[in-house]
């Protein structure tokens, strides 16, 4: 079989355009569909392995799938919202550690990079996802904010640096406007979606919705114009429209912030419960059993499960297109193979007239085929990891 | 008759190297084989929808000898000797190779048998494009399902190419040698396995007179030197004196419409 090979390479070799084609329409054959399955792979495992740390999730009534996706992907806007007291409750319940989460607002977008969630959470996240910082330190004080390495890397962010958050909608002047954030650390890489974001206290993501503020102090402000009641006894005061907010947290200007309102009251997307056992993660599951309330409580590894079913179907059908191609491809091998061995007539002659046997001649022809479908799919296996290598992130984002 | 039919038959589909050892013998009445590489009997052939008949009454050649089969272009020389190397299967009688039958060979057999002990010489050389001179040469060792491609069987390659001066381009490719060259190369080719039969289709058809006169004399010097016998086929009368005995074709010719 040796010399078959030796010869079947000199052939190949020798008819290298007509190899090359036939290596190239193999190689795409094999590449497409072990792609699509090494891709799939890949989303599969790190999705399942997201879910799988992620125990369970608070949040408003709606679509589960939503709520998963936004807890644990920052993508996927829940159709409302829940309470810090709701977050609160499940903390004072003891069964579970709530850590809220408020992922409303991205950066601004700049030339070459894309904005990415802004999430306003707790300390206890870091703990929980094992983030630590690679630059600088996680976020102290109201304004300051942490990068996710993948998210520093494209921006060329560093700590002291600073970023503006997006406003949620341009065209409403009535709206919350866009507020400076500095940049205290760049965490270190966790190859999750925690790359690509940026976090910050939940109350500096309230101060960009607008819950908190600061601005100028009215009462010694010289112009009287601005101060339209000052209701001592309820010691507040209403200030008119000339007030312009400070967008941006300065050292100077960091104490004249302040929140209007219960805090309880204030807004959270969802909140991350880490229950304390097994038991606790049952009961808490059970609080929430009833449907008709406005929380519900989730567990994102079964409701990954139900997407991956459908994401096993899409790779079904891939499979099935793929196939169908396959076939496609190795009929027109066949084709060319069968003339090729007519346009080779004349060699196979001459070795029917030196002697050579039957079986040997199909060696030499199974040989050749061998090489072809080998090479074809080691460039396949070799180009299907490179792509998924490097357009992982990619995939990611597709299919989210 | 020299030979029983029905006695032949059951010695031929025997596996080779055990009839030649019998047909050896003087037991079955082929005793007369000694010194005999070839001996036909009573062959007849004849091509499908053609009128082409040939028919070899009796034909010996001796062991050693070099024998030109001459006749017109297109008479049915090269059947004759696709014949006797196994290539075409005779419709009756018989052909008897160093005491082998090869008319009662399954074709496997036969083939095998066409690779060990017959070199062939082709009329358009039929050397493969894609090796080079070396590896056509070598072709009969990559192909035989026993032989292994030692340093030996190399060096033999490489001192045949010495012998027909093409040794310097033994790594050239095949199809950038003249005419000449490649006839050399199909004979090296031929050699290699040191065949006891060469079989020469009109070698040197497509040489001009001069080159036609160095490459028989080369083939017989060849030949002579491995102790092979030599039958070439030829249509061109100038070469016939160079060789020890002329077979003239047409005899064997009962009716001939087409070439063959």
């Amino acid at each position: 079989m040796t010399q078959a090979f030796y010869l079947a390479i000199r052939s190949l070799w020798w008819h290298r355009g007509r190899s090359l084609i036939l290596i190239a329409s193999l190689a795409l054959t094999i590449w497409l569909p072990l792609t699509v399955r090494l891709a799939l792979q890949q989303f599969r495992d790190e999705i399942s392995q997201r879910a799988g740390s992620t125990p369970l999730v608070l949040g408003a009534v709606g679509s589960r799938m939503d709520l998963a996706l936004h807890a644990l992907y920052f993508e996927a806007r829940p159709p409302s919202v829940i309470t810090m007291r709701d977050a609160r409750v499940v903390d004072e319940s003891q069964l579970a550690a709530a850590i809220p989460l408020h992922i409303r607002f991205r950066t601004q977008s700049a030339p070459g990079v894309d904005g990415v969630p802004i999430v306003g959470t707790s300390p206890e996240y870091f703990e929980f996802r094992q983030l630590q910082p690679a630059q600088g330190e996680l976020p102290a004080l109201l304004g300051e904010c942490i990068l996710g390495s993948a998210y520093a890397e494209r921006s060329g962010l560093k700590p002291g640096d600073t970023l503006l958050s997006a406003p949620e909608n341009a065209l409403n002047l009535a709206g919350n406007y866009p507020l400076q954030l500095q940049v205290s650390g760049v965490l270190s890489a966790s190859h999750s979606p925690d790359d690509f974001a940026v976090f910050t206290d939940i109350q500096t993501a309230w101060v960009i919705e607008g819950i908190g503020h600061g601005h100028q102090e009215i009462t010694k402000e010289t112009d009287p114009t601005l101060l339209m009641e000052n209701d001592s006894d309820r010691q507040g005061v209403t200030v008119n429209r000339g007030v312009l907010p400070y967008i941006e947290i300065t050292e100077e200007n960091r104490d004249s912030f302040h929140f209007h309102g219960d805090p309880d009251e204030f807004p959270l997307t969802a909140a991350l419960a880490v229950p304390a056992s097994d038991k606790s993660r049952v009961l808490l599951l059970g609080r929430y059993a009833d449907t008709s309330g406005k929380v519900q409580c989730i567990q994102p590894p079964q409701v990954i499960a139900e997407l991956l079913e459908m994401v096993f179907r899409i790779e079904q059908l891939v499979w099935i297109c793929s196939l169908a191609a396959a076939v496609v491809t190795l009929l027109l091998l066949g084709l060319v193979l069968s003339l090729s061995l007519r346009l080779r007539a004349t060699e196979m002659q001459t070795m029917f007239r030196l002697g050579c046997s039957r079986l040997t001649i199909v060696q030499l022809q199974s040989a050749e085929l061998l090489i072809l479908l080998l090479t074809a799919g080691t460039f396949a296996a070799a180009g299907g990891w490179l792509t998924v290598l490097a357009a992982g992130t990619a995939i990611r984002s597709l299919l989210f | 008759m020299l030979f029983r039919h029905s006695s032949l038959r059951s010695h031929c589909l025997r596996p080779i190297g055990r009839l030649r050892c019998e047909a050896r013998g003087a037991a079955d009445g082929i005793s007369a084989l000694d010194g005999i590489m070839i001996e036909i009997e009573q062959l007849r052939f004849s091509y499908r929808d053609s009128v082409f008949r040939l028919h070899v009454p009796q034909l010996r050649i001796e062991d050693g000898q070099s024998v030109v089969v001459a006749g017109p272009s297109g008479s049915g020389k090269t059947t004759l000797l696709n014949l006797i190397a196994g290539i075409l299967p005779a419709e009756s009688g018989r052909i008897l190779i160093d005491s082998t039958c090869i008319t009662q060979l399954a074709d496997p057999a036969r083939r095998l048998f066409r690779l060990q002990q017959i070199g062939l010489v082709f009329q358009d050389f039929q050397l493969i494009d894609y090796l080079d001179v070396l590896d056509n040469v070598l072709l009969p060792c990559r192909i035989h399902p026993s032989v292994r491609l030692t340093d030996a069987l190399r060096a033999r390659a490489h001192d045949l190419l010495d012998a027909v001066g093409i040794r310097q381009h033994s790594r050239r490719s095949i199809v950038r040698l003249s005419q000449g060259e490649r006839q050399r190369a199909a004979l090296c080719r031929a050699l290699l396995l040191s065949p006891r039969l060469v079989l020469a289709d009109e070698p040197t058809g497509n040489l001009d007179p001069r080159n036609s006169g160095r490459m028989v004399e080369l083939m017989l010097e060849e030949t002579r030197r491995a102790g092979a016998t030599l039958i070439m086929v030829t249509h061109d009368h100038s070469l016939l004196s160079r060789f020890d005995r002329t077979i003239p074709f047409e005899s064997f010719l009962e009716h001939q419409e087409s070439s063959g």
